[in-house]
């Protein structure tokens, strides 16, 4: 006797996909549930890498060599660097390049009336610091060795705006604690250097002979060869400061870059566990659909059973069903992440960066959680009495 | 003398409940090859669940039921699946057809758990429904067939598979009289050719028609 009921695997498949395919309004929308959920997880995934990929490659473009030489602001009282601490650290081996600059508090108005403020100071620059800082000009020019004892100012892109200045038609001008000083140029943004962007710089001579601040620096701002940053660093306290090393700081803008993309991850977790629940609802709804389907359909599975399917045969056309469903979903959960991504990256000007891994993850997980919300309607249709199913009517 | 298709030997059904159920109290039934009868009785007398049991659909709740010699009170779920695939044939009174599939298809869904590869079960599938005159609606949806044509196509997927036994329930009795008649001739042509059916119906005129009648009532045969 050799009596075995044999279901091959591709009959298994399409079996499951004929469910599928008969309803297939209910198909569309039990799958949206699962691909809202996948979407919002692809897309958050796709859109935090490609935020990090567009961040990365603004550290790239402004370099993670930049160090910023200032005094130490522990304690009440903030010990200026000392006046030659620009030239001495220029001379350390390493060092490209070694600009100077001194912030003040002095507040920058549109004129010499203009009572309110606009949160603008004013910063005297060794010229060559838009070398270091690798400034680049929205219009105008910058300062030079020429103009850096002239009543000229280049705006920061943020001052620029608070201020009202949008472009140098009409010659305008700035008023500094008084004195008239002419608009020369505006920066792009500097990424690396907000606190910058919020400054108007002027000449270093002509902050120390027209506004009469001390010519101590308050930073000094330094290139360094990349390959010998990690020994050069520790020379530069005693360099600038050789008295008191300990009353200097020496920073490293890209490091805030990359903490502000650390933080950007509590968020991005946050999302994800939201995307996890909208999947959860979803499978839930697949679990709920499929219970139904059993319901309605025990006259096909009653007949199946007479045709020779085993409970196996019939367990496995419904949690495959729910499966193929559910992943149905999840490519096109893919496909609706991957478009907000790009769509997303686009807008923000991003390099655009879907990690393969988090779309075969999208679809892996709407195949498991479909599968696990078939288990238990699968169950059910194979515990089915075939003799009620078959005379269950139609 | 050859082993019979099909043997109940003082079968019992009951359905638990208080009081319990006697579906089936003491049946004994036996098919040959070859042979045609009708299972007739009223409604509630039992003969729709001795077809399911003789279907292997149901178990009896005590004594035997022997298919091609065999014992199938001892049979796994996995066995009987493969025997009702191989050896039984099953034609229903609402046909049972997947509204979806064209008729080929259908006919073909009789062959699916057989492990056999598609080609051959649209083959096999095609000669099935040309035996039933339906050879020109090979493509055609059930839901574009009248009710006559869906319980032939009903029929061909029943023998696609060369049972041993066809197991027919009220095959008639979602039909118009002329419509029924014609059914019940096709069934006597297939027994003519070999095979071996069982038709249980509540009509005694439909089983006046079949070669040997056997009458349930209250769970027995008189």
């Amino acid at each position: 006797m050799n009596w075995r009921s044999k279901l091959r695997f591709r009959d298994l498949v399409g079996t499951s996909f004929l469910g599928l395919r008969s309803r297939r309004g209910r198909t569309a929308l039990t799958a949206l549930g699962i691909a809202i959920g996948i979407a919002s997880m692809v897309a958050v995934v796709g859109i935090s890498a490609s935020s990090k990929a567009a961040l990365l490659a603004e550290l790239d473009a402004y370099g993670t060599n930049l160090l910023e030489v200032s005094p130490s602001s522990s304690g009440l009282a903030v010990e200026p660097l000392p006046l030659d601490a620009q030239p001495m650290l220029a001379r350390v081996d390493a060092v490209e390049t070694a600009s100077a600059v001194s912030k003040t508090n002095l507040e920058v108005r549109r004129n010499v009336n203009d009572s309110s403020i606009a949160g603008v100071t004013a910063m005297g620059a060794d010229p060559e610091l838009f070398t270091t800082l690798r400034m680049t000009m929205a219009t105008g020019r910058p300062l030079d060795d020429g103009l850096g004892s002239l009543p000229v100012a280049v705006l920061g892109e943020v001052a620029a705006i608070r201020l009202g200045i949008h472009d140098l038609s009409g010659g305008p001008t700035v008023s500094i604690d008084g004195h008239n000083f002419e608009v020369i140029g505006v920066l792009d943004e500097l990424p690396l250097n907000p606190d910058i962007s919020r400054t108007v710089i002027v000449g270093d001579t002509a902050a120390v002979e027209i506004l009469g601040i001390k010519p101590n620096p308050t930073s000094v701002y330094l290139r360094v060869t990349p390959e010998e940053m990690a020994t050069t660093r520790p020379l530069l306290k005693p360099t600038a400061n050789p008295d008191r090393p300990a009353k200097v700081n020496v920073s490293r803008p890209s490091d805030f870059l990359e903490a502000r993309a650390e933080v950007d991850r509590n968020l991005q977790n946050l999302l994800l566990a939201l995307g996890g629940v909208a999947l959860l609802v979803g499978g839930v709804g697949i679990a709920n659909v499929m219970v139904i389907s059993v319901l309605e359909r025990r006259g096909e599975i009653g007949l199946r059973r007479a045709v020779g399917a085993t409970r196996g045969h019939i367990r496995s056309q419904f949690v495959l069903e729910a499966g193929l469903l559910s992943g149905l979903g999840g490519v096109l959960g893919v496909l609706l992440g991957s478009a907000i991504t790009i769509g997303y990256a686009r807008r923000q000007d991003w390099v655009i960066d879907l990690p393969p891994f988090a779309l075969a993850a999208g679809i892996g997980a709407a195949l498991v959680i479909g599968m696990l919300a078939g288990l238990y309607p699968a169950a059910k249709a194979a515990r089915l009495d075939p003799a009620l199913a078959v005379s269950g009517g139609t | 003398m050859s082993t019979p298709v099909l043997e109940v030997d003082d079968v019992h059904r009951e359905y638990p409940g208080s009081p319990p159920v006697k579906a089936l109290n003491g049946v004994d039934l036996t098919v040959d090859a070859g042979e045609m009868l009708a299972v007739v009785g009223p409604s509630g007398s039992g003969k729709s669940t001795l077809l399911n049991i003789m279907g292997t659909l149901d178990r009896p709740t005590s004594g035997r039921l022997v298919i091609e010699g065999v014992d199938t009170s001892t049979l796994s779920d996995r066995r009987l699946s493969g025997l009702r695939s191989a050896r039984l044939g099953f034609v229903f009174q609402s046909f049972h057809l997947l509204e979806t599939l064209s008729a080929l298809d259908n006919v073909a869904t009789g062959l699916l758990y057989r492990g056999v590869s598609g080609r051959k079960r649209r083959s096999m599938a095609q000669k099935a429904l040309e035996s039933v005159g339906l050879g020109d609606r090979l493509q055609t949806r059930p839901t574009k067939l009248s009710g006559g044509q869906r319980q032939r196509v009903a029929i061909a997927r029943a023998i696609v598979a060369e049972p041993a036994l066809v197991l027919a329930d009220e095959p008639t009795g979602n039909l118009d009289t002329a419509t029924g008649d014609g059914i019940v001739d096709l069934l006597r042509d297939l027994n003519q050719d070999g095979a071996t059916i069982v038709v249980i119906t509540h009509d005694a005129d439909l089983a006046g028609q079949l070669p040997r009648q056997v009458e349930v009532r209250d769970g027995l045969i008189r």
